[in-house]
Parts: C-alpha cells; sequence; structure tokens
C-alpha cells in the first residue's frame, strides 16, 4: 500500500454517511495529496467524480460495496474508477475525462451526456445508455464498452463517442441492443455483436467495417478484456467468419443530408402497384369514364381551353342597319367609301330605296344616325346625309329584262301596286329590279304621294325631288295616274294581277268631334295648298295637333304671312327634330295639354272656356287610309289594313305596306315595301317568308375608343368613312392579328372575292385578346363545348 | 363598357367591387395569360385612347391634340362578372403586373347581390378569421410531474374509438344476452369529413382516398374518410380500400341502391357509417346539386340520370325526431352489414345537441355523435344560413361532453367534433383543444381542400365559387378543363404529409401531459384560456 493510499468508509460509527460528506472526505483527501483511494460504499451518489484537486496526477478509486446513482459524474481525465460490483443509474454522467470500470452490470442511463472519458462494463446496461453523448473535438471521443447487452432506447440523441457492445452473456439473448435504440443518433458510431429487433433507420445506418476500424476495435478490445479481468474471451470476440451469427457490426449515424432522404414508397410507385391494382386500371373510376384525366397547364390550348373565339361576322346588325326602317346596311357604304369605292357606296342605296337623296339626304329624321354607337359616348354620328345627299347622282344598275324566264316561268309575275306614293314606289322599284312586271296606280295626277305633294318646300329642294321622281319612272314605265277604284276594279285587279300591293297611304284626314269643326281645315289640305301657293292663312293661326306635320303646318303658316301661331296638344308634343326646330323658328308657341271644346269664327274655345283667337284654324291628328274600295275579304283594323310581319293581308297574295297599314315615317313607308318586296320575290321562288332576325349587335362590342371622340361635325364623305366603326361588320383592319399573343389568328382569302380571319386551335389560348381589341365587335368568347 | 352610360341603382363602378384588379401597364407584357385563365372573366383587354395635348412655350407652334391608343386589362364592372380575388391572374403573369387588391372599405356589392330576389349563395366558409380554438392554450406542462414524454423520441400509438363502448361489465352482459357486442373501430382521431363526389372533382376525391389508402398501408395510420353525400365510386365499394371509409347517408339518399347493389361483393366492411342530419356550415340549409354540373360521371355515382338538378333537402322526409332516426335508420343501417360496422349522426351543431345525445345514451346501436359547428365550409350555401347561422362547435362539444360525464358515459358514446378546426391553420392545437373539451375524433373538410389540394378560400371572402363549378385550383369542378389542373398523385402526397405533420404536432401537444397511447379526452385541466367568460362557459382554467 502506497504512502498516498487511503480506506474512505461510508459509515461512521456505524451510521451511513450521506453523499455530502462522504463527497467532503473524498475531496479532502484528494487535496491532502492521497491518490489510491478506496472507497466503501453503501448507496452513496457520484462517488469518484470531480476529482480536480490532484492537478494532473492520476488518482484511483476503488470502490468497494454498494456504489449509489452517478458513479464517476463529472469526472476528470485524472480519474480511474473501479467498482467491484454492479452500479445503480446514470454511471458515468456528464463524465468528461474519467476511466470507469464496473465489474458487474449497470442500472439505466449509463454514460449519459458523457463527453469525454471511457466506461467499462463487464456485464449489461440498463434503460438509456449512451444517450446524448459528445465528442468534443478537443479530446477524444468518449467510450462505453459493454460485455453484454443494453437495455432499451439505448443511444437516444447520440451525438458523439463510440459504443462498444459484446454481446457475451446478454440479457435478452435474442436482442442485444434493446427496444429502439438510437432514435435521433446524429452522431458517433456503434459497434455490436449479436442479433438484435431494428434501430432508428431514419437517423442510423449499418455500414461495413473498414480495416482501420477493425484495427481499431481489435486493439481497444484487448484493453476492455484486460480492464474488466476477461482476457480470456479476447479470441472468440475476434472470430471474424462472416457468417457467424455473432459478426460484429458497425451502426453509424445518417448525415443530415441522408435523413432528409426518407426511404418511403412514392405515391406514384403506391398509386401503380397498390392502388390501381386492387382498383383496377385507371384507378377509383376507371370503370366508369375513359377520358383523360390527367394533369394539364392553367394555359392550355386547342379543347382544353375554357373560352373560345369566334369571328362573328355579320351574326348581329349593325344599330345603323338594324334601325333603318328601310334596313340599308349603312355600315356596308361606309365600308365602300373606306375602300375608294364612292360610286358604290352611293349605288347601294338604291338596291334598298328609290329616295335615297330625298329620304335619306333630306327628309328622314334619320334613324341610322340616332341609333349610330357612337352616340352611346356622345360622339356625333357618322352623317350619312352626305352620302344620302350624294345619291342624287347614283346611277342605276342594269335593268334585268322583265321575263318570267329568270324563274322558268312562261310568262313574266306581275305585280299590280295601288298607290304611287313613296310605300307603293319601293316595293314597285324593288320588284321590278328583279324583273318581274310591275304596274302602279294612283288618283293622284303625278307620282310621289306625300313627298311630291305635300312637303314644305323648305324641308328639300324641289330638284331633288324631281331628279328622283324622273329616276323611278325609268325603272317604272308601267303608271297609271288618276286612277280611281272602286271595289269591282280591286276584285278584277286580284285576278288581273298575280300579286296585288295596297299602298294608298293615309290620305282622309282625321278631325275632331266637335261642334264648329267644319270651320277648320286638315293639315293635309292645308299643305297640298301651300305647296300650290294657293292659301293665305291670315294672321293668327291655331294648329290643332302639335306632332311634326302640325309643325310643317306652322311653318309654312309663317312663310305665308301669319304671326301668331299656337300650336295646342291634348299632351307633350311628340314633335322632333327639324320640322320642331323649325316651327319654333317660325315663332310657334306650343300649349299643352289643351282640349278642344269647340271651334268657332273667332278661334278655338277650349275645356277650360279659354278662347285662343284664330283666323285659321287646322286640325293636324293624323291622317286614316280611305279603304273603301277594298272587298271585305281584306281583313281591317281600326281604319287599317290588318297584315302580318310580311306585310300579307289575309289574302296571301295580297299586300299592304306604308300608312295603309300604320302610320310612319317617309322610311318606314319605303321599309315596308322593301319587306312585301321580299315576300313576294320568296313566294314566287318557293321560298319560305323569311325576314332578317339577326339580333341588332350590343353597342359594348364596339370599341369606339379607337375614334377621337373631338370631331364634333363631318367635313365630307371620306370623313364619315373613317370614323365609321363598322358594329358587327368586319373591317379587315387585321387588329386582332397584330393583337393576339399567340399569333393564332391569320386572315385567310376566299376565292372569289371574300375574307374570313380563322384561329389555329393549337396556338389559341382563348385570352379573348381578339374579342377585346376589335374595332367592330365582330370577335366574340365564347365558353367552349362542354367536355365529360 | 362605355364610361358615360346611364347608371342604374346597381350601377357598380370599379372602385365599389369587393376586389380591384391592380394593373401595371410598364410590366404588363400583352400575353393574355390572366384573362384566359380568370374563372370568372372579370378581366379583359382594354382599348385605351389617350389623349396628348401638345404646347409649345411662346407659342411657338400652335397648340394641338393628339389622340394616343393602348392596350390594357380592364376590370369589369358587372357585377355578375365580379372579381374574386383570387388572384390566379397574379399565378399566371409572367411579369407580375396584375394582382387583386382588397377595397379599403365595405364594397358595396354586397348591397347588390340579390338580383332578381335571388339572395347571395357562395361556397366557401364563414368569412370570420379565427376562432375561440385558437385562444385555447394548453397549460399542463408536465415536466416531471406525469412523466413527460419527448414527441420526437417516445413512442406514440395515437388512436381513438369509433363505435359504442360499453363499460366491461355490461359489455359481459350484453354478449351473454344478445351473442353480440357493438361494433368498435380503433381509429386515427383526425379523421377527414363527408365532402361529396360531385361537390368534389374526381381528382380531388381520388387524390383524398389515394392518400387516406396510403397513411393506411404504408406508414400504418388508420385514418378514415367519409364519403359525404353524393355515393362512393363502385370499384372502391369492391375494393379492400373500403374500409378506410365511412360511408354517408343524407336527406338525398344519392348513391345509395349502387352501395346496396355492391353489398354482395363487398371484400372489407366499411369504417363506419355517418348518417347525416345536418351540415355545420348551412345548418337548416340543404343542398342542390345543378343540373349543369351532374355529368355522366356524377350521375353513374349518385345512381341518377345526367343532366337532372339533385336537391339534397335540409331535413330527412319520414323523420322528425331522433327517437324516429334511431328506430329507423342507424338500426337498419347496423342490419345492412351484419351489425359488425358502427353507425352515427352527424348533426349541426345546435343548441339541441343534448337532446339528440340523450337519446343516442339509451340506444346501444348508437356508435358515436358527430357535431359539426359553424365554421364548417360547403360547396355553396346561401350567405345568411353560412355566415349567420350554426353553432361554435367549442362549447356544444363540451356540453355534450359534460352531458356524457353527468349522465356517468364519458367516452361511451365517442362525440366526433368538425367546423372550422384549423381554419387559421392551427389544425393540431384545435384539434387537441376539442380532445380536451371532450371529442373523441376531429373531422376536417376544407383544411384539406386548402392544405392538399391549395384552395384559395380566405376567412375574408376570397374565391369563394365553389358553388359554380369554377374552381380555379380543380378542387370543387366537374370540368375537366379545371379539374385536371389537379394531380390525384400530389393530393395525395400533400394528404399524407398533412397527417404526418398533425401527428408531430399532436405529439407535441399530448407529450408534456404524458400521453403516448391514449387519448386526452376531456382532459380540460390540460386547457386554459385568458378570457374569463370563456373559460367558465368551456369549464376551463382561466389564465393570464
Amino acid at each position: 500500500m502506497n504512502d498516498n493510499a487511503i480506506t474512505i468508509s461510508g459509515k461512521t460509527d456505524g451510521n451511513r454517511l450521506n453523499s455530502r460528506i462522504l463527497e467532503e472526505r473524498i475531496q479532502e483527501a484528494v487535496a491532502s495529496g492521497y491518490r489510491h483511494l478506496t472507497v466503501q460504499a453503501f448507496g452513496q451518489h457520484g462517488i469518484g467524480g470531480r476529482l480536480w484537486r490532484a492537478g494532473n496526477d492520476p488518482v484511483h478509486v476503488k470502490v468497494e460495496g454498494h456504489s449509489g446513482q452517478r458513479l464517476g459524474s463529472l469526472g476528470f481525465p485524472n480519474t480511474e474508477i473501479e467498482v467491484d460490483g454492479p452500479v445503480s443509474d446514470d454511471v458515468g454522467w456528464l463524465n468528461a475525462g474519467a476511466r470507469i470500470v464496473v465489474h458487474g452490470h449497470a442500472g439505466n442511463g449509463a454514460c449519459n451526456a458523457m463527453a469525454q472519458g471511457k466506461v467499462f462494463i463487464e456485464g449489461n446496461i440498463g434503460s438509456r445508455g449512451m444517450t446524448m453523448t459528445k465528442q468534443n473535438p478537443r479530446f477524444a471521443p468518449p467510450e462505453l464498452w459493454v460485455l453484454g447487452s443494453v437495455g432499451d432506447y439505448f443511444g437516444e440523441f447520440m451525438a458523439g463517442g463510440i459504443a462498444v457492445i459484446c454481446g457475451v452473456n446478454p440479457q435478452d439473448t435474442d436482442n442485444i441492443l434493446g427496444h429502439r435504440p438510437l432514435v435521433g443518433m446524429v452522431g458517433g458510431k456503434v459497434f455490436f455483436r449479436g442479433p438484435h429487433r431494428g434501430f432508428s433507420q431514419s437517423d442510423a445506418r449499418i455500414l461495413p467495417i473498414e480495416p482501420p476500424d477493425w484495427e481499431w476495435l481489435t486493439l481497444n478490445l484487448k484493453l476492455f478484456l484486460g480492464g474488466i479481468g476477461r482476457p480470456e474471451l479476447l479470441a472468440e470476440l475476434v472470430n471474424v467468419d462472416a457468417l457467424a451469427p455473432t459478426k460484429w457490426q458497425l451502426i453509424v449515424a445518417r448525415t443530415p443530408k441522408e435523413k432528409t432522404a426518407r426511404q418511403r414508397r412514392s405515391i406514384m410507385s403506391f398509386r401503380a402497384d397498390v392502388w390501381d391494382k386492387e382498383l383496377g386500371i385507371g384507378g377509383l373510376i376507371g370503370d366508369l369514364v375513359s377520358f383523360d384525366r390527367s394533369p394539364v397547364p392553367l394555359i392550355p390550348v386547342g379543347d382544353l381551353r375554357r373560352y373560345v373565339p369566334m369571328w362573328e361576322n355579320r351574326k348581329y346588325k349593325a344599330p345603323c342597319e338594324a334601325q333603318c326602317p328601310t334596313g340599308i346596311p349603312v355600315h356596308d357604304r361606309w365600308h365602300l367609301v373606306r375602300e375608294g369605292r364612292m360610286d358604290e357606296a352611293v349605288n347601294l342605296a338604291l338596291s334598298y330605296t328609290p329616295f335615297p337623296a330625298t329620304v335619306c339626304g333630306y327628309l328622314c329624321p334619320n334613324l341610322c344616325m340616332q341609333a349610330c354607337t357612337r352616340q352611346t359616348e356622345q360622339m356625333s354620328p357618322v352623317d350619312i346625309t352626305h352620302l344620302g345627299k350624294a345619291s342624287i347622282s347614283a346611277s342605276l344598275p342594269q335593268l334585268p329584262e322583265i321575263s318570267g324566264k329568270w324563274r322558268g316561268l312562261p310568262a313574266p309575275v306581275t305585280i299590280g301596286i295601288i298607290g304611287a306614293g313613296p310605300a307603293g314606289l319601293s316595293v314597285a322599284w324593288r320588284l321590278r329590279l328583279k324583273g318581274h312586271a310591275v304596274t302602279v296606280f294612283d288618283t293622284a295626277g303625278a307620282i310621289g304621294g306625300k313627298i311630291a305633294s305635300v312637303i314644305p318646300g323648305s324641308r328639300i329642294p324641289e330638284a331633288v325631288i324631281k331628279t328622283e321622281l324622273e329616276r323611278i319612272q325609268k325603272v317604272i314605265p308601267h303608271i297609271h295616274l288618276q286612277q280611281q277604284l272602286d271595289r269591282k276594279d280591286f276584285e278584277r285587279l286580284q285576278t288581273d294581277y298575280d300579286f296585288l300591293v295596297i299602298a294608298v297611304g293615309a290620305q282622309k284626314p282625321r278631325t275632331l268631334p266637335v261642334p264648329g269643326k267644319e270651320l277648320a281645315m286638315t293639315a293635309l289640305d292645308f299643305l297640298k295648298l301651300s305647296k300650290a301657293e294657293n292659301i293665305l292663312p291670315g294672321k293668327r293661326v291655331v294648329i290643332i295637333g302639335a306632332g311634326n306635320v302640325g309643325c310643317d303646318v306652322a311653318t309654312e303658316a309663317r312663310r305665308l304671312g301669319a304671326d301668331t301661331i299656337t300650336l295646342i296638344d291634348v299632351q307633350e308634343p311628340a314633335s322632333f327634330g327639324k320640322e320642331r326646330r323649325d316651327a319654333e323658328a317660325a315663332g310657334a308657341i306650343f300649349r299643352w295639354p289643351c282640349f278642344t271644346r269647340e271651334i268657332t269664327s273667332e278661334g278655338v274655345i277650349l275645356s277650360t272656356g279659354e278662347t285662343i283667337p284664330a283666323d285659321k284654324v287646322v286640325i293636324s291628328i293624323g291622317d286614316a287610309p280611305d279603304l273603301d274600295f277594298l272587298s271585305g275579304e281584306v281583313a281591317t283594323n281600326k281604319g287599317f289594313v290588318q297584315v302580318n310581319a310580311h306585310y300579307q293581308t289575309s289574302i296571301p297574295t295580297v299586300f299592304a305596306i306604308g300608312d295603309a297599314v300604320k302610320p310612319g315615317l317617309l322610311t318606314d313607308a319605303i321599309g315596308s315595301g322593301g319587306k312585301a318586296a321580299s315576300a313576294i320575290l320568296n313566294i314566287i321562288e318557293g321560298q319560305p317568308l323569311e325576314s332578317d332576325l339577326r339580333p341588332m349587335i350590343e353597342a359594348k362590342r364596339v370599341s369606339l375608343e379607337y375614334f377621337d371622340p373631338r370631331i364634333a361635325k363631318f367635313e365630307d364623305v371620306d370623313n364619315c368613312g373613317s370614323q365609321c366603326s363598322s358594329c358587327g361588320a368586319c373591317r379587315d383592319c387585321g387588329i386582332c392579328v397584330v393583337v393576339c399573343p399567340q399569333a393564332a389568328i391569320r386572315r385567310l382569302e376566299i376565292i372569289p372575292a371574300g375574307y374570313e380571319y380563322r384561329v389555329d386551335e393549337n396556338l389559341c389560348i382563348g385570352c379573348g385578346f381578339c374579342a377585346g381589341a376589335c374595332p367592330c365587335g365582330v370577335w366574340n368568347l365564347v365558353e367552349n363545348r362542354p367536355m365529360e | 363598357m362605355p364610361s358615360n352610360i346611364p347608371i342604374t341603382p346597381s350601377t357598380l363602378s370599379v372602385k365599389d367591387l369587393p376586389w380591384q384588379i391592380d394593373w401595371n401597364k410598364g410590366k404588363c407584357t400583352l400575353c393574355g395569360q390572366c384573362t384566359a385563365v380568370c374563372p370568372v372573366q372579370a378581366i379583359e383587354l382594354g382599348v385605351f385612347r389617350k389623349r396628348c395635348i401638345n404646347l409649345s412655350p411662346g407659342f411657338a407652334t400652335p397648340p394641338e391634340n393628339t389622340m394616343q391608343l393602348y392596350y390594357g386589362i380592364r376590370q369589369k364592372t358587372d357585377t355578375a362578372y365580379s372579381c374574386v380575388g383570387c388572384a390566379v391572374c397574379n399565378l399566371v403573369c409572367p411579369n407580375g403586373a396584375i394582382s387583386p387588391c382588397r377595397s379599403d372599405e365595405t364594397d358595396k356589392l354586397v348591397f347588390h347581390r340579390d338580383r332578381g330576389g335571388l339572395p347571395r349563395s357562395r361556397g366557401g366558409r364563414r368569412n370570420v378569421p379565427g376562432t375561440v380554438l385558437d385562444q385555447i392554450k394548453f397549460i399542463r406542462i408536465s415536466m416531471l410531474t406525469d412523466p413527460a414524454l419527448d414527441a420526437g423520441r417516445h413512442e406514440f400509438e395515437i388512436r381513438t374509438l369509433l363505435g359504442r363502448v360499453l363499460p366491461p361489465e355490461e359489455n359481459l352482459k350484453f354478449i351473454r344476452q344478445n351473442g353480440w357486442i357493438p361494433p368498435v373501430r380503433e381509429i386515427y382521431p383526425l379523421m377527414i369529413g363527408g365532402m361529396s363526389f360531385g361537390a368534389l372533382s374526381p381528382n380531388m376525391w381520388e387524390g383524398i382516398q389515394l392518400g387516406v389508402a396510403y397513411l393506411n398501408e404504408e406508414l400504418g395510420m388508420p385514418v378514415r374518410v367519409c364519403t359525404g353525400e353524393g355515393g362512393c365510386p363502385p370499384r372502391l365499394l369492391r375494393s379492400r380500400f373500403l374500409k378506410y371509409v365511412i360511408l354517408q347517408i343524407a336527406s338525398g339518399y344519392f348513391g345509395w341502391d349502387e352501395i346496396i347493389h355492391a353489398l354482395p361483393e363487398m371484400k372489407e366492411d366499411p369504417c363506419a357509417i355517418e348518417i347525416k342530419y345536418g351540415q355545420g356550415a348551412k345548418p337548416g340549409d340543404g343542398g342542390l346539386l345543378m343540373w349543369y354540373k351532374v355529368n355522366r360521371l356524377i350521375a353513374a355515382i349518385r345512381g341518377v340520370p345526367a343532366g337532372v338538378s339533385l336537391p339534397s333537402p335540409p331535413t330527412h322526409q319520414t323523420q322528425y325526431s331522433i327517437e324516429e332516426s334511431v328506430a329507423k335508420m342507424i338500426q337498419s343501417m347496423s342490419m345492412a352489414w351484419g351489425f359488425r360496422v358502427p353507425v352515427y349522426p352527424k348533426i349541426s351543431g345546435t343548441s339541441t345537441a343534448l337532446a339528440v345525445l340523450n337519446n343516442l345514451t339509451r340506444n346501444p346501436f348508437a356508435g358515436g355523435l358527430g357535431i359539426d359547428g359553424e365554421d364548417g365550409g360547403t360547396g355553396a350555401a346561401y350567405n345568411v344560413s353560412m355566415n349567420h347561422m350554426g353553432y361554435p362547435i367549442a362549447s356544444n362539444i363540451r356540453d355534450a361532453y359534460l352531458g356524457l360525464v353527468t349522465a356517468g358515459m364519458q367516452n361511451e358514446i365517442p362525440l366526433i367534433a368538425g367546423g372550422g378546426i384549423g381554419k387559421s391553420g392551427n389544425i393540431a392545437a384545435n384539434a387537441a383543444a376539442l380532445i380536451m373539451l371532450g371529442a373523441s375524433g376531429i373531422q376536417i373538410g376544407k383544411y384539406i381542400m386548402q392544405a392538399a389540394a391549395g384552395c384559395l378560400g380566405s376567412e375574408t371572402d376570397r374565391c369563394n365559387i365553389c358553388n359554380i363549378g369554377r374552381c380555379p385550383k380543380g378542387i370543387t369542378s366537374q370540368d375537366p378543363r379545371l379539374y385536371r389542373r389537379l394531380d390525384p398523385q400530389q393530393v395525395a402526397q400533400r394528404v399524407v404529409d398533412v397527417f404526418l405533420a398533425f401527428d408531430m404536432e399532436l405529439k407535441k401537444i399530448i407529450a408534456p401531459l404524458g400521453r403516448s397511447t391514449s387519448l386526452p379526452i376531456g382532459m380540460s385541466d390540460a386547457l386554459g384560456i385568458n378570457d374569463y367568460h370563456i373559460s367558465k362557459r368551456l369549464s376551463i382554467n382561466y389564465v393570464v
């Protein structure tokens, strides 16, 4: 026994020392220079740790008896501890360098948080051994050597160090690593020898033992076996038979990169090999559907587009065309103007009306302009009167020969038209242009009806009417004037002609059922006389009925010397436009509501008892047709001829148009003639009665932004043409081709003459840019056909 | 659209709309992607006129006007095309030139969504952010008492029971008397609630089912999914995957004849049968699958002709009381599978939930009670039903659980809570709170749509167009052009991710309670809240 040896008992006077006192005595002994300590332990904790007072001197601690918990905890590198028997929990806890030899088993938590030093266990250890161990790069790694086996949860969060489990007389012969070892392992190595039941595959993996490892293992095994006094086991433990069930294996921590790549079957593989295998090809609904359900991108082309563009050229009527009762495609005329085909633009109107200059240029309130899309943005409408006035010089189309041969008939189709006013001339004109034999009858001495007889000269130069009437006469040679017809005549005409058209107008002025009505004059008579310069109305004129005809009367009365002109009406006057403005300029006073009680030589007495003095009273409350000549077979209603949408009367070969059907504008009369002509042509050709039912295009489809809103007045025809947005009809500007982000639109020439814009489905993404950019509103974006 | 138009009372400006498109002319490349992808055609190419007035100093040249034109993206103001804020335009824009921005004030559209006298209906959710569940804290952090467990290290087997759990002595008596005891399933406590084939697209539905099968067969997590009311594809009925499925029967009874016909060919029993009496998102409101969504596929699965509207009335016509329901449906459904399959009713959260529960306690066929709280989502419902009707799940489940406690029957009838779980993203915390308030299981629907398929809905009225079949993500559409945007495999992967992540989070919550195998059902001493009144109402700790 050395001088510096001491035995310290864990008992004094038969009483067990508590751990604090024993620790004090051990520390005192070391401080006093003792380097060989024998500690007789009685379950005291923490024996042998923290012996730094010895400096670099080695300190040997031999523990006899029963060590308590945490033997050698916080151990120093100078310390060697040897225990005769087993140890309790947490041997080598936070060991910072001590060498601890246990000749027996160790409890739970062996080497928890050990950072340096070596712990030799000549037996098995309990659970949670070698957990949270570290390796500080400044020092050699800590080592735990276990002769037998380890308990459950071995090596949790092991971050460094080396554990060697030899598997000699293990507690569980089937599993020397315990339950769920190495969870959370991030560093270090575990050599083991014997069967195991798995370890945390996500944290650790088996590595082949390379020669340097083997060399280290065999060398250190000798030290371990020597340390625990079992050198005889070496031969058995270094047996390198690779087939032996007890061969050594090495487990290391996975690197962080290896950990992220979890070993799990891919969904794709699961779907193919498990899901579809159980359910059948196509998976869940493979038996119910056959179509492709594979992923598509957000912006597909072709059939997968949700919306597709449509080039809806002329699918809708332009507002001008739709609102023109005559149905003139006004925008087409401007299109011809833009193309420099001025003559064609002018002549086109003659296909629709014999009065393009008279009506479009002067007398029509120009419904086309009122409807012009430009009006929706308070932009001045394209001014058709320029083109209308120019139509005076329109050249007649080549007239076809009057013949039935065009339709394979032996003789021409004959149409008798009663009335040579705007309606009658219109239907005659249209049918003659198609090569049919038309004959017109009128009671008057001249053709033109109201246009010729009652429209004041202030509204239109005489020459214009004259020119157009002459043109009509060239086209329609068979006009029989001053023909008063009676019922018999009408019945005769029915047999003489294949078709009859009643276009007698409204020549019978309506009057008021009040006393003294015979003192008043009708507007029609007044205007006829004034036009013939055959009346002097006096200074004070009262006009009952303040519509546009009443306004004409007022204007004429002024021209003829009247100075106090009063227009009265039972309601707010419906007059408008030029007629109204002219009447107001003539100083006419509009009064309403006024109800006429009586007409006297003094003037008009109202229901209020007031008398409006008058030298001349004119009643202008509309006209009714004179239908006395009609056979009873032609149905009438409230004094007008009853017709269907095609102006066909109750007798299918008899048509009725113009004011005889319903009072209206000149263009209404002309338009009804056009429609009746179309119906007659349809019947001749054996076609069903059809009318152009295309709806009017919605203004919002048209892009007026392309036009200058500051144009207040159109200088000339070219100016008009350039500012027409060509609603609903392609203007062939090519903007869509340019604006398409996919370059999917191209212009296609159609032989003989024409074009269309076509979309390549395999390029188009259905963005609708074409529809957004189209100035005419021709392009539309519509939902693609449903896909199942 | 002309700028100068006659206005109507419902004429709105872009400013009046809930979402305003912020388009950047400088960044835009006019590629057309945004207008092509917009689900509601809220944007279009616009032609813009720009007037420039050219002046020169000192009047060197006469002043003049010139007009320039440019193209740009224009937002429509027609209420039928108002932007829904889904921001798919932003998703596809290569230049980041377009994005919807929320109006800075209450929109005016809200006052005009009743055209023709028809109040607004929509899909989505209640649009009220946050929930009381989000405020609940888990205050029992037992480091050294219970003892503490480590979610990352310790083994957990998180399971719950679905089915009637009789006390052992009663079970013994029951089996002696009847030769039978009520079936019980051990399943994962987080279930995917009923979302029908029809409400969801085929790809979404298959993705969910595929993910659930994977969780079961590859990861050993016994996750269950409810079909919702729209039948079940015949192949699934005849596959082993049926055991992962809870078949739902509801007032429309869609697809049930197909299920009945499949009975002889079933390889496995379904997990359970859910009888739907109500939906938390729209209590008292029924469903209507419009005829144009009933394509051949939906029709085949629901067992109806294609192209007819399919109403699911708010009530079962032949049942007006829980007594009738128990007698007629629970027992009949049990008979269909030889009393081997748990059958439970699901109701919307309601102040009358206890009446239902009390009745169920007296019937051994009742395998549980599902309660769906007001914060649930739906494919289509009236705005008023969604926003203003329903019962919050927290107090409803708590009352039900405490009712069972009073009767000494807690955990004998599993309570399944649904409705807004995870609406703010806190799925595990919400689920754990409900479990500790007394729920045995949790059902999620909306969360799966968001997490597994990228639903764009928010709690602030974004998107919410599930009802019109134009889901920009293809989740709720029957249009292949839309639902093919969704890859079932990727949905399945996300379902798997959601459950794995949930599992970890739930462990993090229950590990400090020392629970690793038995769920802390009703363990309300672990709950705290810093609102005194809520703490009293829920009988949990008041903590500040």
